[in-house]
């Protein structure tokens, strides 16, 4: 079931009249039921594996809690790695090896080629054994107790807001209030609304709009003229951003509305100033996810020496690692070592751009560096994201050559101009800058709450209809859902 | 939950559906493809004559019904197959005029999976399409949403259209409309074009994909339209409409032409009362100045080609089997 579906606009309400209206010691098995339902809609029979990894890791944990070391605790972590991970690599990865042995193969002049099993990928699978390893890990560290409640338990893992595309949440936010869940409360009621109308208003109105253009040129790498291109990846760059975090802007709005707060994912990345920056915006909850339970566990050995080569290995295992997280092919492996790259080349040029801005007195001109770091920062993601959006690497480096090829720029430039759709589009993006700018400045759902509902309610409908209007309406689903 | 707070709640919900009604409301009655397509189910309701010829197709409908008498052009824009059946059956059933004849348009782009899953306008084609039904055929729930769309959101999406009409009432503000004949390709001529073969490539890509040209589906509702005719003793006229050479070269370039006329071929054999393919597509191929842009013929070629059709109808050659 898609957030941007009528039944979800549906079954949405009915969850919340349902859920308030019940005792709350059931609360709990009311959301289960419909999280188990809601990821059914999709293709039913791909709950059991949900119901696997909840029950692997569930009584790995509780086996792990009975364990007085980190060293008898650890084969029952490696039991819960093995089991989700192979899951995993089954349903995800397995087809990328053997098309990728097969190459190889092929390449060889051997004609013998491994047999290719042509399994669906399940929605959501990386988010979900994500989530559910990162609470193996903790009760392995010991940072977290294990849930003795299989239902609170399974519902951490499929709780449906955040199921198919995260936020990957950790048990210490999640458990707690899973045990404790709260009353309705009309102000989380209005809050939650509104973020998810802002979300609506990201994915029908912006990422949608912008996939049109973005598939149009995309889909045709041999695309002669280099303007497209790069427009095309600009636009791809916010499509992802808005696709993305408006699914998680509704994800927690209606977590919110049921009482139960999920973590942030996005905090405006198209304002960094360098790529560390950016990954501190950018998908904070997988981010951080491999920063603590895989960058921390590589280096660990290394904590004493901050600089050290085997650091910046670390960083380029953890990215590549964040590349294949997106999915089974080259192109996301390249991506992540593009960005691994990116970050390596950042610490060990520190020292030396801090001199050279010391020399040039840059630091008196924030004006000029601090946009300059922008553009740059979002020059090197959007070179990046080429090869995200790429159907192949061939692809990828197809329309990279192409994006220098300017002959015929004023051709694109008057076509660019005469398409009302990436006018309206460009103008779209410019208002959600503005407004998460002002809203950064001055926290304008605040200031909306202070006027009087003469104002609030015309803002609040005026806005509902703009969406209506303006949004694409043929349903299309989440970019992130393919990871 | 407070007492005031449900009530405020009421009043929110309330004000917001009120609204929606207002902008369904305006939206219904006065974008301009509603007024076209409203107007045409109107004069087809005050149509008295005998109907010798019903046109039915997509905006490639372009038959002048000044030129060909006792018909009567009920095609719309981006119409396709399960659509016409639909409306076919339903002004058969609630009018009970049936045609002697009934011209259908078969263009490459008809079978492709781009119009197959192309259900715009829904705010008119509620009263026609059976989205349940539908949905189930196409395996697609959100055909559903249309229905709700179109039934109680009409507005929702549909801001080109709102452009448009307000283009129309700023612009032009009448409508003309001859037994359903519209002439409302606009008279730019394509031969004048700067970039011919670009803009013949950019709408090539928006009809046709590469493995997807003869979708099931539309092949399915194709079959029910002539059966619908067989049943009626309506005999069916099926006319490939000329485009410009520029267009047909970029199609090749997507589609195999002959494998989907071959497999076409299969289909009406089965019915009897398929009389004839009149195949124009090429005739104009030296005329770009008969188009408006690659695949739309403008007032001129409109008029053109329903001459020539008028010609073909009326050669003795064309008179086929007896059927009934």
């Amino acid at each position: 079931m898609l957030f941007n579906s009528v039944p979800y606009l549906i079954f949405f309400p009915v969850v919340v009249a349902l859920y308030f209206a019940i005792t709350r010691s059931w609360r709990w098995l009311l959301l289960l039921a419909a999280s188990y339902f809601f990821y059914m809609c999709w293709k039913a029979e791909y709950v059991l594996l949900i119901m696997a990894t909840t029950l692997v890791v569930y009584f790995t944990a509780i086996m792990m809690g009975r364990q007085p070391d980190r060293k008898a605790r650890k084969k029952y972590l490696i039991l819960s790695l093995f089991i989700n991970l192979g899951i995993l690599a089954l349903f995800k990865y397995l087809n990328f090896f053997d098309s990728s042995i097969n190459m190889v193969l092929g390449g060889l002049h051997i004609p013998e080629k491994i047999p290719e099993l042509k399994l669906l990928l399940p929605v959501g699978i990386s988010f979900y054994t994500f989530q559910a390893l990162g609470y193996s890990i903790d009760v392995y560290r010991g940072t977290a107790a294990p849930e003795k409640h299989l239902g609170r338990f399974a519902l951490f893992v499929s709780f449906f807001p955040q199921l198919l595309m995260g936020p990957i949440e950790r048990s210490r936010n999640m458990l707690p209030q899973y045990r404790d869940p709260r009353d309705f409360s009309p102000q989380r009621l209005v809050s939650g609304a509104r973020l998810m109308a802002w979300g609506f208003f990201k994915k029908l109105v912006i990422a949608d709009r912008l996939g049109i253009y973005v598939s149009s040129v995309y889909d045709n790498p041999s695309h002669p003229s280099g303007l497209p291109v790069i427009l095309a990846t600009v636009f791809f760059a916010f499509q992802l951003y808005c696709d993305f975090s408006a699914y998680t802007d509704i994800a927690r709005g209606s977590a919110r509305i049921l009482g139960y707060d999920l973590m942030i994912n996005f905090n405006r990345p198209f304002i960094a100033r360098s790529v560390s920056d950016f990954w501190r915006r950018w998908h904070i909850s997988l981010t951080t996810w491999f920063r603590d339970y895989l960058f921390f566990s590589l280096s660990a050995k290394h904590k004493n020496r901050i600089v050290d080569r085997k650091i910046y290995l670390n960083l380029m295992i953890t990215f590549l690692l964040i590349g294949l997280w997106h999915g089974a092919h080259w192109t996301f492996l390249f991506f992540g070592f593009l960005q691994g790259l990116y970050l390596i080349a950042e610490g060990l040029t520190g020292k030396t751009r801090e001199r050279i801005s010391r020399f040039l007195k840059l630091d008196r001109l924030p004006w000029l560096v601090h946009p300059g770091s922008i553009l740059l920062t979002f020059f090197l993601i959007c070179f990046s994201i080429v090869f995200f959006r790429a159907g192949s690497m061939a692809d990828g480096f197809a329309l990279l050559g192409n994006a220098v090829h300017l002959s015929g720029i004023t051709i694109a430039i008057k076509d660019i101009l005469a398409n009302n759709e990436v006018t309206f589009a460009i103008l779209q993006i410019v208002l959600l800058l503005v407004v998460e700018q002002i809203h950064d400045k001055r926290n304008l759902v605040e200031w909306l709450s202070r006027r009087p509902v003469f104002v609030r309610w015309p803002a609040y409908i005026g806005f509902i209809c703009y969406v209506l209007v303006f949004g694409i309406m043929t349903t299309k689903e989440f970019l992130y859902f393919q990871f | 939950m407070s007492r005031k707070f449900a009530i405020r709640l009421f009043l929110f919900a309330a004000s917001l559906l009120v609204v929606n009604f207002i902008l369904d409301q305006t939206y219904r009655h006065l974008a301009f493809f509603n007024i076209l397509n409203n107007s045409v189910d109107k004069q087809f309701l005050e149509y008295e004559d005998t109907l010798k010829y019903l046109v039915m197709g997509n905006s490639h409908d372009c038959i002048d019904t000044r030129i060909l008498e006792h018909s009567f052009n009920y095609g719309s824009p981006s119409e396709n197959y399960a659509q016409t059946y639909y409306k076919l059956r339903r002004v058969m059933q609630t009018t009970h005029k049936i045609p002697e004849n009934l011209i259908l348009f078969i263009d490459m782009s008809c079978f492709g999976k781009k119009i197959s899953n192309r259900f715009d306008y829904s705010s008119y084609w509620v009263k026609y399409v059976d989205y349940g039904e539908l949905a189930r055929i196409k395996h697609d729930n959100n055909l559903l949403v249309n229905w709700f769309g179109g039934r109680f959101c009409s507005y929702a999406g549909n801001y080109k259209e709102i452009q448009l009409t307000l283009l129309y009432l700023i612009k032009i503000g009448h409508m003309e409309l001859y037994r359903g004949y519209h002439p409302h390709r606009d008279f730019r001529n394509f031969a004048l074009n700067e970039d011919k073969t670009k803009e013949a490539r950019r709408k090539a890509e928006l009809y046709f994909s590469k493995d997807d040209y003869f979708d099931p589906d539309m092949v399915l509702y194709f079959e029910r339209l002539l059966q619908l005719c067989l049943d009626n003793h309506i005999r069916v006229i099926l006319v490939r409409i000329p485009v410009t050479k520029e267009f047909w070269d970029e199609a090749l370039k997507i589609v195999p032409a002959d494998t989907i006329y071959q497999r076409v071929d299969s289909i009406i054999r089965r019915y009897p009362n398929v009389t004839r393919v009149l195949d124009y597509h090429d005739l104009y191929f030296g005329h770009p100045d008969y188009f408006f842009d690659p695949d739309h013929l403008n007032p001129k070629g409109s008029d053109s080609i329903t001459t020539v059709l008028k010609r073909d109808l009326n050669t003795p050659m064309f008179h086929g089997p007896e059927l009934y």
